[in-house]
Parts: structure tokens; sequence; C-alpha cells
């Protein structure tokens, strides 16, 4: 949550991260540049340019593996959801590795004539008609230069500035840019290679994205199948005696918003399942000091307006509830963002203090 | 959804203590599975091939008669101790760059060179130095070339640019590589053919077009792609000449 943007809001998870993660690049990098060299018998060494931009590119493709492989571990396992929590630092690390890959093979194979090595790039292969030989540089041209597009606009100052739902489309482009990197090294050095270990690699890789995806997706309409309404005016959510507190029960209304319903101090109120953040799910999250938690980034919302509190501004939508008999009873309807709703007193848990 | 026994992560609180510890063994995880990965992939490298800039010879200066294939090539009369007399050297300026508007007006001449020599295998290239020191005519009488011709023969192998493939660059052939001797080529630096099979004691053979005469156009599609070709082969002392018919070449898988 921010009130004013500072480059990063550090804390103690974030700092641990990084650290983790840049450790992580720069042992994968050592490796390959330093230790590895040794044991290959070559007569006369690779250039260290092209050693350099092999590793850079290689270590980019695992770390962007890695990350597309997040976001569906995280559905698929809550355990996952830390490493969530700072992908961004991770994907801005990437970008800068792909660039460094990029400059290193742009300084060299397309160097040293007497046109502009960046147009070079475009002009030198122009066997765009045939698979084996095609200019696969391209491929990388997009990928790279949806990553350096994602990694500008990480900060959540283009968030709130793009709003959420623009934000969000923009960054779905790095699934059109991991394709495009599968197709640059499809292209490109699998064609190339004698030695098939980075085949493996890759393919296995690219594959468990995919696979991960497919369960995540499969997963998630399972639960969906299960939580889905009927239109109605008001919609079952569920009995009361299932509602813990401090816990949510999400529904899935017919017009495809989530509503989570909250047990706070006895009583029950609704607000939108999707954080004003990144569209997390709140309903995965739970009361923490009388806040609604969003499990994804923490940003925290009051269960009775859908108002983050003071100083920040977040705002969710809020839905009326109402018991009938033990049955929790939402208006499918949504109140405009932080509209105040009375909470519903629950029939069968002590209401507590706060309680009104 | 969630249940009250299950740890929940706030990112800017501490870790409950079960999730810690999972989220420890997965830290050790990617630290010890990007270590592992880089090693894979290090020593999965392939070989980039013996060429090399000769830097170790020193800067060599030999005389020799300048012959156009149309690609500049320097037939050595005085050699030293490196650069026997008979050996053929390609010649290329540098970078990316040919040396034709120095070599052409000294076609069939007596000139002196001067540059760095690139190696690779028997396939031998001088890059000039610059201006009137890196070729000069000489006074002498320059001898006539025998050209001995080998007959037609049908190739399977690749197209490069002669002076990665001599050590320029390594790897200096191959598919990743071929944007870049594209660039070479149009730069105007001979081209050769690398071929899977021995042609009268050689495996490369500077490739021309059919008349004679520069690298066709349609031919830059083929670069660095395993290709059989027709053609004509020629013995120029040590250096064999591929005039390759470009309406018989065809893509190998
Ligand atoms: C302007 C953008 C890019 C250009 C011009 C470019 C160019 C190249 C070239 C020429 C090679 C072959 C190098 C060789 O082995 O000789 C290569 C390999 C590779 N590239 Fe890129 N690339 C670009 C962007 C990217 C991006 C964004 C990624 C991934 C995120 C990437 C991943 C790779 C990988 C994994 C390899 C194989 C490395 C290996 O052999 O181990 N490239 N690239
Ligand atoms: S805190 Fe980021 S999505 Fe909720």
């Amino acid at each position: 949550m921010s009130v004013k943007y500072v480059p990063v809001q550090w804390n103690k998870n974030k700092w641990i991260y990084d650290w983790v993660m840049l450790l992580g690049v720069a042992v994968f990098l050592y490796v390959f540049l330093y230790a590895s060299p040794g044991i290959l018998s070559h007569e006369r060494p690779i250039n260290p340019q092209v050693h350099n931009a092999r590793a850079f590119g290689a270590c980019a493709f695992v770390m962007l593996t890695v990350i597309l492989c997040i976001g569906p571990l995280a559905r698929l396992d809550k355990r996952f959801l830390p490493l969530l929590y700072n992908r961004r630092h991770f994907g801005v690390m990437t970008t800068f590795v792909a660039i460094t890959h990029a400059s290193y093979i742009i300084d060299w194979y397309f160097a040293f004539a007497s046109s502009d090595k960046y147009e070079a790039l475009l002009f030198a292969n122009t066997s765009y008609g045939q698979l084996s030989g095609f200019p696969f540089e391209v491929f990388g041209i997009f990928a790279l230069s949806v990553l350096i597009i994602l990694a500008v606009t990480s900060h959540d100052f283009w968030m709130k500035f793009l709003t959420a739902p623009v934000w969000k489309r923009i960054h779905y482009l790095i699934y059109p840019a991991y394709l495009s990197v599968v197709a640059h090294v499809s292209l490109g050095i699998l064609q190339d290679q004698q030695a098939h270990a980075f085949t493996v690699i890759f393919i296995s890789g690219a594959t468990a994205v995919g696979v991960l995806h497919l369960l995540a997706a499969i997963h998630e309409r399972r639960q969906d199948k299960a939580i889905t309404a009927q239109p109605a005016t008001w919609i079952d959510v569920c009995d009361v005696s299932d509602m813990t507190e401090g816990f949510a029960r999400i529904k899935l209304l017919p017009d495809g918003k989530r509503v989570a319903v909250f047990l706070m101090d006895g009583q029950l109120s609704a607000i939108s399942n999707a954080c004003a953040h990144q569209n997390g799910p709140l309903g995965e999250g739970r009361i923490i000091a009388c806040l609604v938690t969003c499990p994804w980034h923490g940003f925290q919302y009051n269960v009775r307006n859908g108002q983050s509190p003071a100083p920040f501004t977040e705002k969710v939508p809020t839905y009326n509830l109402r018991m009938q008999g033990t049955s929790v009873q939402v208006d499918p309807n949504a109140n405009p963002p932080g509209t105040p709703v009375d909470p519903v007193p629950s029939p069968l848990h002590p209401q507590t203090e706060g309680a009104t | 959804m969630s249940s009250n026994n299950k740890p929940f992560f706030v990112g800017y609180l501490s870790a409950p203590g079960p999730l810690r510890r999972f989220l420890l063994a997965i830290c050790v995880l990617f630290i010890v599975g990007f270590a592992a990965l880089g090693l894979t992939l290090g020593v999965a490298q392939d070989d980039p091939g013996p060429g090399a800039f000769r830097f170790d010879y020193g800067r060599q200066t030999v005389t020799g008669v300048i012959e156009l294939t149309p690609y500049p090539l320097v037939r050595v009369t005085i050699g030293n101790d490196r650069i026997k007399p008979g050996t053929t050297l390609m010649l290329a300026g540098q970078g990316k760059s040919s040396v034709d508007k120095r070599a052409i007006p000294l076609e069939g001449q007596l000139a002196k060179v001067s540059g760095v020599v690139l190696q690779r295998g028997d396939l031998n290239m001088l890059q000039l130095r610059g201006g009137r020191n890196g070729i000069s005519a000489v006074e002498g009488a320059a001898s006539k070339q025998t050209r001995e011709p080998l007959g037609r023969w049908k190739l399977a192998g690749e197209i490069c640019d002669g002076k990665c493939l001599a050590g320029a660059m390594r790897p200096g052939r191959g598919l990743a590589h071929k944007a870049c001797a594209n660039l070479c080529l149009l730069g105007g630096v001979p081209p050769v053919f690398v071929s899977t099979q021995e042609v009268d004691g050689s495996e490369f053979l500077l490739i021309t077009g059919p008349d004679g005469d520069a690298l066709p156009k349609s031919a830059y599609d083929y670069v660095a792609q395993f290709i059989t070709v027709e053609g004509d082969v020629e013995r120029r002392g040590d250096l064999l000449v591929f005039r390759m018919d470009p309406d018989t070449l065809e893509v190998l898988e």
C-alpha cells in the first residue's frame, strides 16, 4: 500500500528475497563462466563475448521459466505465495540479465561492420521464408522489448496511472514474450549445437511452465464450479455454521465477479474478492488486527466499508448481506467501492467487542 | 477458504515458523538448482574449432602476386619463417571489410602485404594493415599462377565467411552465427565452403559465383545451413576455388 511513491518500499522479506535471487543468478553465471571452462577440453576457448552472451541468455531463460512457474505453483499450493510477493524484483533482474545478453551479442556479431550495429541486427539476415536459418534474433528483440516495457511499468505508480485492469493486460504480454524466447532458442542455438544438455533443460523448463499453468487452470475451474451461483435476487453463500472467525467464504456471482464474505467479531460483512492492488484474492486472506489482509502483497481493508485504513486510499466494492435462518445470503449487486455497510450478526457466533 | 492452522504469509511481517522452514528449503533449492544448471549448461558448449588470429606470430610482411577470384588473394613468392613461398593467403580488411579498393588495381602484380595472420588448418588469411602499409606494389616480374581444373563436384557442407571461420570469431560458423556471417559477406569478406568430405586433400574451398564472380545474393539465404551444391573446382596453388551453380543448391536436414 502506498501513500507516496518511493522507488521500492523495502522490508526484511524483500531483502531476503532479493539476496537469494541475486545469489542464485551470481552462482549460475560464475559457474557457467569461470568454473566450467576448465572442464571443457577445447583446443581454443570460445570468445569471451559469445561465452558471456550465452551465459546471460541461458540465465535469463532459466529466470523467466522460474518466474512463470511461481504463479501456478502459488495457485496450487498456498505455501508458494511468498515467492509471488516480490516477484517483480525477479522480473526486473531478468530484464537486466537479458539486456546484458543482447548487448554482448550486438557488440560482437553485429559490430565491426561499416553499418550501424542496430540496423545490422535488422538487415543482416532476412531469410524469413525458411525455418532453418530463420533470423531468430527477431524473437529475442520482441521478448526483450516486452521485458523492458514490463520492467519500466512494474512500479505501483504505473499500475495506479494505467489502472489495474490495463496494467494487468499489459503484463500478460509476458506470455507472448516467453513463447517468443522459446522460438528464439528453438530456431537459434538448438539448430546449431551438437551438445544436447541445453535442449533437455530447455524442453523441461518450457514444459514445466505449460503443465503447471494447465494444472492451475484445471484446479481453478474445479474450485469455481463449487462456488458458482445461479442468478437470483439474493444468493446463498453458505451456512453460517461453515464460517470461521477471521476468515471468509468466496462466492462466484452470476456476473463473473467474486464476493468474499468475512466473519469478524461474530458479525458478517462482504467485500469484493478482488484486491485493488493486483486483483489478489482477498477471500483467501485473513483478518489481521481487524483488517482484511490480502494474501499476495498484504494490502489491508476495513471489512465493514471496503476502505484501506488511513493514510492509504485503496477501496474495494462492498456487498449487502442478510440471514435467512442459518443461511448467509448476498445481494449480487455491488455497492460502489468504499461504501459502508452495516454488518449482519451471526446467530451462531458470539458477538465480541467492536460489535455494534 | 483458508483455515486457522495454515500459516499465512504477510510480506511485511516475519513468516510463521513452519512456512519459514519451507521457504528456507526453497531458497536452498533455488541456489543449488541455479548452480547445477550453470554447470550443466557451461560444460555443454560445443568446441568452436581451432581457428585463431595468430597474434603470437606478430605482424607478418610478405611479398607475392595479387590475384582476384574475384576475392583478392596473395600467392606468396617471397615468404618468411612462418609463411612459406607458395602459400595462398586470402585477404581481408579490418572488421567486416574487404580490401577490394586497394587490391583490385594491383591484380596480377607483385605486391608487399602486411598484417596479422588468421589460421584454421590449411586455411590462411591475412588481415591487412591500413592504407599503403597494408598493401603496396613492388618492382619485379609476377609469375602467372597455374590453374588446375579438378572437374565438376557435388559437395555437401556449409557456406561460411572466410574471416570468422579462419578464426576472427570462435565460434565462427553455424546457424547461430549466420547473421554475422552475412554481414561479413556483405562487407566483401571472401566466402569459404566447408565441405564434409575432403576435396583433393582439403575441406575448405573458396566459393564464388558460377562465372567466377562474387557469391550470388541468392546464396545468402543458405549461408550457415547444411546444403549440397554442384560446381567446378579448380586448384590455384594450395587453395581450391569452387564455382558454385546456384540452381543446384539444396538444403539438407
Ligand atoms: C535484442 C535481443 C536479442 C538478440 C539480438 C539475441 C541474439 C541471440 C543470438 C545471436 C544467440 C546465439 C548466440 C550463440 O550461441 O552464438 C542467442 C542465444 C540465446 N538467447 Fe538471445 N537474443 C536476444 C534476446 C534474448 C532474450 C530476451 C532472451 C531470454 C530471456 C534470450 C535467450 C537466449 C538463450 C537462452 C540463448 C541460448 C544461449 C546458449 O547457447 O546457451 N535472448 N541470442
Ligand atoms: S496486495 Fe497485491 S494484490 Fe492484494
